[in-house]
């Protein structure tokens, strides 16, 4: 028997006035996003201190995805600007310290974006499924390789 | 006797004469400035003539950031008195740091600062008390000193900086110190003083630390992800102690001391401890590191202060100058240099889309 497939869990901040609408129109519309993204409503992407995207990392998922509005919809105004900021440092201090950066992904898909959601779901887990566990839960750890 | 520049403490006499003069003339009411203690050196404040001799203006420890001192006097009111405070190149580019950050109000402040030897470690200070003048003899000889500490061997900007601050004063390759102005404020402020501006050639000093730099940046960078910044930590006690000195890590509240943040059900410990083959306790220790590194790392002004608090002796600075520099980087961030924001206080709308999406913002 083969081994059963890495199902990846991935988070999701979702910004609540467009990529969770976007998540409930994928619903209703009847398209398929895997069941491995994790979905947390927010009030805005600019809500998320960036700390706890790499915070989820370490207490077990294998990616973080902040979903938000797209630049000048920003429900106030200026939210997702100051989320783009934050997401470059998030990701550039993984980076500088030998992390993999993609786990952190940011995308602008507002609430009639409901195909755009599925497919972006879709690819990012497709996209995880292949570069294998996150080895960031296993900071302060006694387990990992 | 001829009296030589290299004699003993004869810079802190300049300054304290100096000081002195400004008291008599009216043109100050206050100093803020090093004293010395028993075996190391604090901040002072003194508001009157006769306790200037109090002071050692250019010390050889730097035990807080000077400017965070200034920022605890005025974060509720702005200082009525006239004050001139003397800070290294590094407090000041802290002093402009914050001054953006809204932390400290500049009213009625004067800002002297100088070339700066570099500083020891206030513990092996504690041990063995090296004079300034030691230090200051192997600046002028165009020797960084041994003892000084490594945040200070690598400094990008170790002597005064147009913008920055008011009054600067020179002490490599002159005989005598001169004064010169950084600013408006500080030219009016050397006329009344009646001092006519010099010159000196700092290039030399400050490429020497460039040097030091670009090698520091490129040699000790921690890699390797999750298995380097477990070594890098694995000392640490998690004591905040690094925080606590950082100048930039102002907030009242932390999110890393606000515990509430990582309380969970005891259930969550022992789940992840079966998910993770077993968890460290406390399992915030090196999250508290990124967290501070993506909170404040665009802003780190490199006093290495962080690293002098580590009672594990945990070489700090290699974190937060190296990361810090990777940041500041990508945003063209120079904190406390010039008038720029810091990145976490604006933003453009056009910007960074290469960051946003797997493919960096192409459909
Ligand atoms: S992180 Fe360290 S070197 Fe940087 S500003 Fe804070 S105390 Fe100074
Ligand atoms: S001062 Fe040293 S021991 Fe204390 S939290 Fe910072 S790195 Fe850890
Ligand atoms: S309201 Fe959607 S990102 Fe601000």
């Amino acid at each position: 028997m083969s081994e059963k497939e890495f199902e990846p869990v991935i988070v999701g901040f979702f910004c609540n006035w467009c990529t969770s609408a976007a998540a409930d129109l994928a619903g209703t519309s009847r398209l398929h996003y895997p069941a491995n993204i994790r979905p947390i409503r927010v009030m805005c992407s600019s809500t998320v201190d960036p700390v706890y995207l790499i915070r989820a990392l370490q207490e077990g998922a294998d990616a973080t995805i902040l979903g938000g509005c797209h630049p000048g919809d920003c429900h106030y105004i200026s939210g997702n600007y100051k989320a783009r900021r934050r997401v470059v440092i998030v990701k550039t201090v993984l980076k500088s310290l030998g992390f993999d950066e993609d786990r952190v992904l940011l995308e602008w898909i507002s609430g009639s974006e409901g195909p755009k959601f599925a497919r972006v779901m879709n690819e990012y887990t497709e996209y995880i499924k292949k570069k294998g566990p996150s080895d960031f839960k296993y900071v302060d750890s006694l387990g990992g390789e | 006797m001829l009296i030589h520049w290299e004699v003993s403490d004869v810079y802190n006499d300049v300054l304290k004469d100096f000081l002195k003069k400004a008291f008599e003339k009216g043109l100050i009411e206050a100093v803020i400035a090093p004293a010395a203690t028993d075996n190391s050196y604090t901040y002072a404040l003194v508001t009157k003539k006769e306790d200037v001799d109090k002071l050692t203006p250019i010390a050889p420890v730097m035990q807080w950031n000077g400017a965070d001192m200034i920022r605890r006097i005025t974060r509720l009111k702005p200082a009525k008195r006239k004050t001139l405070a003397i800070l290294r190149p590094c407090e000041t580019r802290t002093y402009k740091e914050l001054i953006k950050f809204n932390q400290i109000n500049p009213e009625n402040f004067y800002l002297l600062t100088y070339d700066c030897p570099g500083t020891i470690h206030a513990r092996n200070y504690a041990y063995e008390q090296t004079p300034v003048d030691d230090l200051i003899k192997s600046m002028k000889e165009g020797k960084i000193s041994e003892k000084v500490r490594e945040s200070c061997r690598v400094c990008e900007y170790p002597t005064p900086i147009k913008g920055v601050g008011d009054i600067g004063f020179g002490i490599i390759g002159v005989d005598e110190p001169v004064f010169f102005s950084l600013s408006e404020r500080g030219k009016d402020f050397l006329a009344k003083m009646e001092i006519q501006e010099g010159e000196r050639d700092d290039s030399s000093w400050v490429e020497m630390h460039r040097k030091n730099r670009e090698k520091w940046l490129e040699e000790k960078r921690i890699t390797g992800g999750r298995k380097g910044i477990e070594k890098f930590l694995a000392q640490c006690m998690n004591c905040h102690n690094c925080k606590d000195m950082c100048p930039i890590c102002f907030c009242k509240e932390c999110f890393f001391e606000d515990h509430s943040v990582f309380d969970y059900e005891s259930e969550k410990f022992y789940n992840w401890a079966d998910d993770k083959n077993g968890i460290r306790l406390p399992t915030d220790k090196t999250l508290f590191h990124i967290g501070r590194l993506i909170h404040m790392g665009t802003s780190c002004i490199g006093c290495g202060l962080c690293q002098q608090a580590c009672p594990v002796d945990i070489p700090l600075y290699r974190l937060f100058g190296i990361v810090g520099n990777d940041l500041q980087k990508v945003f063209d961030y120079k904190p406390g240099v010039n008038d720029d924001l810091p990145p976490v206080m604006e933003f453009r709308e056009e910007e960074f889309e290469e960051f946003v999406g797997l493919k960096g913002g192409e459909e």
